[in-house]
């Protein structure tokens, strides 16, 4: 059977705050302070925008295609989150992406069981990453074991931490004032109780990079405090994530890799609590150029970060 | 508008609790009406407020639901969780100092204002989709002239988002006296 065009891609789902916008599926371009899919102008702001952009400015870095975004518009009442989650639990499995990123949907358990059901029958079954509402959705729903990589801040460390939760707003009042030091034993706990994927990435002071409960890495330079306070810098570690396992790393290595340069990036930005998303975007080639090569332990797109099926492009160079 | 509909799952819902049974079948009504699945149910004797009567609704859409119920004017307690330990949203929160601006943390949310001028400069944080939405509305506002998240947003992040914004305001107006 003939594979599907879009077989093999990068796919990130989730929402974006524009009512009305129409479920989109799309290449993702970068133009300017905008993304665009499939010709439509997103403002580059916190959310899925924000990751979205992020791995297409890795991707095209790396030379391989650009991301597929699978977007509607949902200002929190659920439309475009139903409507995401209905196509990807009906087309899924024609589609057969090699990555697939949920990212900011409304957190509901059903069709999110529905979503998996969908993975599970993909040949071969796609990578599989959530961060924000998809990965409530996800532990609310006992699937997070279904799932490759998570990307918690701190905060939504305890939320995975604790065993009753069903969203961050009602995690035990001492798990969230658990500060950073106490991230080990939240992820000791999240895994203890199945609330974890199999790799997780926990943002905060310090980036804790674990695997099936082992701390593998911690990343704690450049150190960027005010970093926090900006609204997407989360979501652009997700986007980085995404993109380096499309390239072909390991989902440890992506998260590694994504936590270094997005701190670098970061500092290259020289940021205050004001500084824009985009700031910060634009600054990854740089922190790429300066820093990917050490970072990956090879300097060229063919001997180690490899292409998906079909994706590599012609021309240029990592 | 067939908001937060789960039919499968018990997970993450919540009571609203009444204190008078005319005020629980008025708040049904009027839910049902703009979209919402509710049903009655009867709290448990911990909860009561002197009615047996409390409709069980979805948690994750709890701001929405409280602005429906407020601009119904229907005299709803408070909503509660069903399944955790804890029975409301965090009300604790953090406070981060950058020098010349403060961020503030709620739960899974968090806002950063300029101290001199109140301005907003960024809100992060969140998972929902109306963060982003709420993001943009918010930016470059001034903290005590601001929206507020729970009569824009639908969700738990909203209402944490407006936890947040609400200890800003408190913090900028103690500043200044």
């Amino acid at each position: 059977m003939k594979p599907h065009p879009l077989a093999g891609a990068l796919l990130i789902a989730g929402t974006v705050p524009i009512k009305d916008f129409p479920l989109l599926l799309g290449k993702a371009e970068r133009e300017g302070d905008f993304l665009l899919v499939d010709g439509q102008r997103i403002p580059c702001t916190q959310g899925t925008a924000a990751m979205v952009t992020a791995a297409v400015a890795a991707l095209d870095y790396l030379n391989l295609d650009p991301p597929m975004a699978l977007l509607a518009g949902d200002v929190g009442e659920g439309r475009g989150s139903r409507a995401i989650y209905d196509f990807l639990s009906r087309e899924l499995r024609e589609f057969s992406p090699k990555v697939l990123s949920l990212h900011y949907l409304l957190p509901i358990i059903t069709p999110m069981k529905k979503v998996i059901s969908a993975v599970q029958g993909c040949n071969p079954r796609p990578v599989l990453i959530a961060d924000a509402g998809s990965m409530y959705a996800a532990k609310a729903a006992g699937l997070a074991t279904e799932f490759d990589v998570f990307t918690p801040d701190a905060g939504e460390m305890a939320f995975l931490a604790d065993s009753e939760a069903t969203h961050p707003a009602y995690i035990k009042r001492y798990l969230f004032e658990a500060d950073s030091k106490e991230v080990p034993r939240l992820i000791g706990q999240a895994y203890g109780c199945g609330n974890a994927a199999q790799t997780l990435l926990v943002k905060g002071v310090v980036d804790y990079i674990a695997r099936n409960g082992e701390i593998l890495e911690t990343v704690r330079e450049p150190d960027v405090p005010q970093m926090e306070a900006i609204g997407g810098t989360g979501d652009t570690i997700t986007g980085l994530v995404s993109a380096f396992l499309q390239a072909g790393l390991e989902p440890h290595e992506a998260a590694i890799i994504a936590a270094k340069a997005n701190r670098m990036a970061g500092k290259y930005a020289n940021p205050t609590p004001a500084t824009r998303i985009t700031e910060i975007i634009a600054r990854f080639p740089e922190a790429f150029k300066d820093h990917l090569c050490e970072w990956s332990g090879v300097c060229t797109v063919e001997s180690r970060l490899r292409p998906a099926t079909g994706g590599a492009r012609q021309g240029g160079e990592a | 508008m067939g908001l937060f509909k789960d039919k499968s799952s018990s997970r993450g819902r919540g009571l609203t609790l009444f204190k008078e049974v005319k005020e629980a079948l008025k708040a049904e009504k009027i839910l049902k009406v703009s979209g919402y699945e509710v049903k009655l149910a009867a709290p448990p004797p911990s909860l009561r407020k002197g009615c047996d009567l409390a409709i069980e609704v979805d948690l994750m859409g709890q701001a929405g639901v409280e602005r429906v119920l407020r601009q119904n004017g229907v005299e709803f307690d408070r909503i509660v969780s069903i399944d955790t330990e804890e029975l409301e949203p965090l009300r604790v929160v953090k406070v981060t100092d950058f020098g010349d601006s403060m961020m503030v943390r709620a739960g899974n949310m968090k806002v950063a204002f300029e101290k001199a001028t109140g301005i907003i400069l960024n809100v992060s944080g969140g998972g929902c989709p109306d963060v982003p939405y709420l993001h943009l509305e918010l930016l470059n506002k001034k903290i005590t002239e601001a929206p507020r998240p729970c009569e824009l947003g639908f969700t738990l992040c909203a209402l944490m988002l407006d936890r947040a914004l609400d200890e800003g305001v408190r913090i900028y107006e103690e500043a200044r006296g």
